[in-house]
């Protein structure tokens, strides 16, 4: 069971207390950041600054030691909204402070399946072979050309049929959400 | 083509390589952004991507290293300012910079390209340890290596010789007492741990420095690679050299192999008859056909007694044997030789066509039969090359789903995920084969209480009628299953398992 006290000598650098919080919540930190960014590389990155973020804020009062995974996600959310709108994306920053980190953790679970549900209804809505070329593309992986190859198309239409497909399930989407 | 079509594309296939989508590839558009946003939620379906078994690892150790350098008071640095102090200060940022990516990552890798190119000779001890996913270390080696442009010397642990000197390749073997003349292409042996192959790898590839780390008494650099959908390996690039150092492959078939240098000598002076063909006194010869490098195709048409069959691209080099023509394209060689018996591929390789035929798919190697001929092409240019000497060239299909038999076999996923976990560990490798999954499901079904001794349907009854690479179907001429449909529901390469998921009844 993780302590305050073994947070305080993660805080200071302690390599023992550091590896022992990691390996105790890196995995529930590290999905919550891809499902996110939804990319290894990105996601890697991520994990490691929330950590140092997290430790570096650090204090009695208000780290709530009994939901410390809540309290890594708020860090973690933090960390990717600060890069997406330095990179000119939208996203407002969460203040860690106003947040309770254990309403956090259970109503994110919560959000991902209804997202999931969201996402696969409308996918439903899409024609066939829009459908199909994302679900190559998207969910199994495939380039643009074994794409083309496997449903007989052209790599063009490919790309074509992808923007189309997106387009309107970027609608779908939002109808859903507004 | 459409801006936005080729940039939301882009980013697509950055997602499915598992790499950060480049910055400027969404900047300031509105449509884009949320066209992005839209990919993103539809990935949300597909099970995250888990990073490799040392990341708890590394992340703590990335941590710990910012953590130490946020608290390490300034006024401590003034007092004991002293040589020592400025070293640690040093080698603390550089480990910083080196954990933030960025620019430095670059220049590791530049720099490294730099120095092999540079490099005009070396010989160093290299040192190769195998372990299991239970971090087992079951293989030790070690080899000395000489190596100079083209030519390289190789003695290995009981004292055998190895020698290529780009014109003739043998081997001494002082325990046999024999020198083996062997032939200078394909030759497997340089392709191990090729220091220029591993330079340029790293420039190819997408690659992040991970830290650094002591190897072999050396502070080395340590990059992580990934292949365009393979898995991440690791190479260490010596600090001071800027040279390779140590290579440790990913974790394929439940083994893993570390190369390390643990010495090393760039630019050296060699003995002056390294490379000199030389047979010891006392030594019999035994040619094994080397070959002749031979200037035209003509030539080695005339010495193998074959009509080879000719890609457009010329090879580099050609070697004639007796019945067989090897063309060297340096990274990718073409055996031809004369067809003999049936064609039988490999029992876990996938299968296309070629020339009307079966065409076996076996890692980096291709195979396949035409005109009297047997063509084996091996290397990074497989496919262009084959395809140029068979136009008609399928690689597997692998959508086809095929049927599934008339009788189906219910599946227990949890009981083939832990079966797949065995294998990465090392154990049962005969799952990786859909003959042996085959032969124990219909054993299995005629002795219910289980096989002893020799399988009452043997080997021999079973045949691979298809193999896509994801889904197989062995037919058996003999019992009471005449064929058995599998799948590799796990994975579908050549680690992937195979699970019977039907059979029709004879």
């Amino acid at each position: 069971m993780l302590t305050f006290k073994d947070l305080i000598k993660a805080k200071a650098g302690d390599p023992r207390a550091i590896e022992d919080f990691c390996l105790d919540t890196w995995e529930t930190t590290y999905r919550f950041v891809y499902y996110k960014v939804q990319n290894r590389e990105e996601a890697e990155d991520i994990t490691q600054e929330t950590y140092v973020k997290f430790l570096s804020s650090l204090n009695q009062q208000s780290t709530p030691i009994d939901n410390i995974g809540g309290y890594l996600k708020v860090v973690a959310l933090n960390v990717i909204r600060d890069k997406w709108r330095r990179n000119k994306r939208r996203g407002t920053l969460v203040n860690i402070e106003d947040i309770n980190p254990s309403k956090m953790a259970s109503q994110d679970c919560q959000d991902t399946i209804t997202e999931r549900l969201q996402v696969e209804e409308a996918l439903a809505q899409l024609k066939e072979e829009q459908r199909t070329i994302l679900e190559l593309r998207i969910i199994k992986g495939y380039s643009v050309a074994d794409t083309a190859k496997l449903i007989g198309k052209s790599e063009g239409a490919v790309r074509t049929i992808q923007h189309r497909a997106l387009r309107v399930l970027s609608k779908i989407l939002t109808a859903k959400n507004e | 083509m459409n801006e936005v079509e080729r940039k939301i594309s882009a980013y697509i296939d950055a997602l499915n390589a598992e790499r950060k989508p480049e910055r400027d590839l969404l900047t300031s558009d509105e449509e884009l952004e949320k066209l992005a946003a839209t990919v993103r939620q539809v990935r949300t379906l597909r099970e995250p991507e888990m990073p490799d078994s040392d990341y708890p690892k590394r992340l703590s150790e990335a941590v710990t290293r910012k953590m130490q350098k946020k608290v390490t008071p300034r006024r401590t640095f003034g007092r004991f300012f002293k040589p020592a102090t400025v070293l640690v200060a040093g080698l603390l940022l550089f480990a910083l910079l080196t954990s933030w990516g960025g620019l430095l990552q670059q220049d590791v890798v530049y720099a490294m390209e730099k120095a092999v190119a540079q490099l005009e000779n070396y010989h160093g001890i290299l040192e190769m340890r195998t372990k299991n996913a239970n971090g087992e270390e079951w293989v030790v080696r070690q080899v000395e290596l000489w190596s100079e442009g083209n030519k390289y010397a190789l003695r290995q642990d009981d004292g055998t010789l190895t020698v290529n000197n780009g014109e003739q390749k043998w081997q001494i073997r002082p325990q046999s007492g024999e020198v083996a003349i062997l032939p200078v292409v394909p030759d497997p042996t340089r392709s191990s741990f090729d220091l220029r192959d591993e330079a340029k790898r790293a420039k190819e590839y997408p690659h992040k420095v991970v830290g650094s780390e002591v190897v072999a008494g050396r502070q080395a650099t340590k990059l992580e690679i990934t292949p365009p959908g393979g898995l991440s390996y690791y190479l260490w690039v010596d600090n001071e050299t800027d040279l390779p150092i140590q290579l440790q492959t990913a974790m394929q078939n439940g083994l893993q192999t570390t190369y390390t240098f643990i010495s090393f000598k760039p630019n050296t002076k060699f003995e002056a008859n390294i490379f000199a063909y030389q047979v010891p006194e006392g030594y019999k010869v035994i040619a094994e056909d080397p070959g002749q490098l031979v200037a035209t195709v003509e030539e080695a048409a005339a010495i193998s007694g074959l009509t080879p069959i000719l890609p457009h691209k010329a090879p580099k080099r050609v070697f004639a044997f007796e019945n067989k023509i090897v063309l060297d394209y340096e990274d990718t060689t073409i055996t031809e030789s004369l067809a003999s018996g049936s064609f039988k591929p490999a029992p876990n390789s996938a299968l296309g066509t070629a020339a009307g035929g079966p065409l076996e798919v076996w890692w980096e190697s291709l195979r396949w039969r035409q005109t009297g001929l047997e063509i084996q092409v091996e290397g990074p240019q497989r496919v262009e090359l084959a395809q140029q000497i068979a136009p008609d060239l399928t690689l597997p299909d692998l959508d086809k789903q095929g049927n599934k038999g008339q009788v189906k076999v219910p599946v227990d996923m949890e009981i083939v995920k832990a079966s797949q976990q065995q294998v990465d560990r090392g154990s049962s490798p005969w799952q990786l084969d859909p003959m042996q999954v085959a032969l124990t499901f219909v054993n299995l079904e005629v002795t219910p209480e289980g096989i002893v001794g020799e399988p009452t349907i043997p080997m021999a009854s079973f045949e691979v009628e298809s193999n896509n690479g994801a889904v197989a179907v062995v037919k058996v001429s003999e019992g009471p299953i005449a064929k058995v449909y599998l799948e590799r529901l796990i994975r579908q390469d050549e680690t992937g398992i195979w699970t019977v998921v039907g059979y029709d009844p004879r």
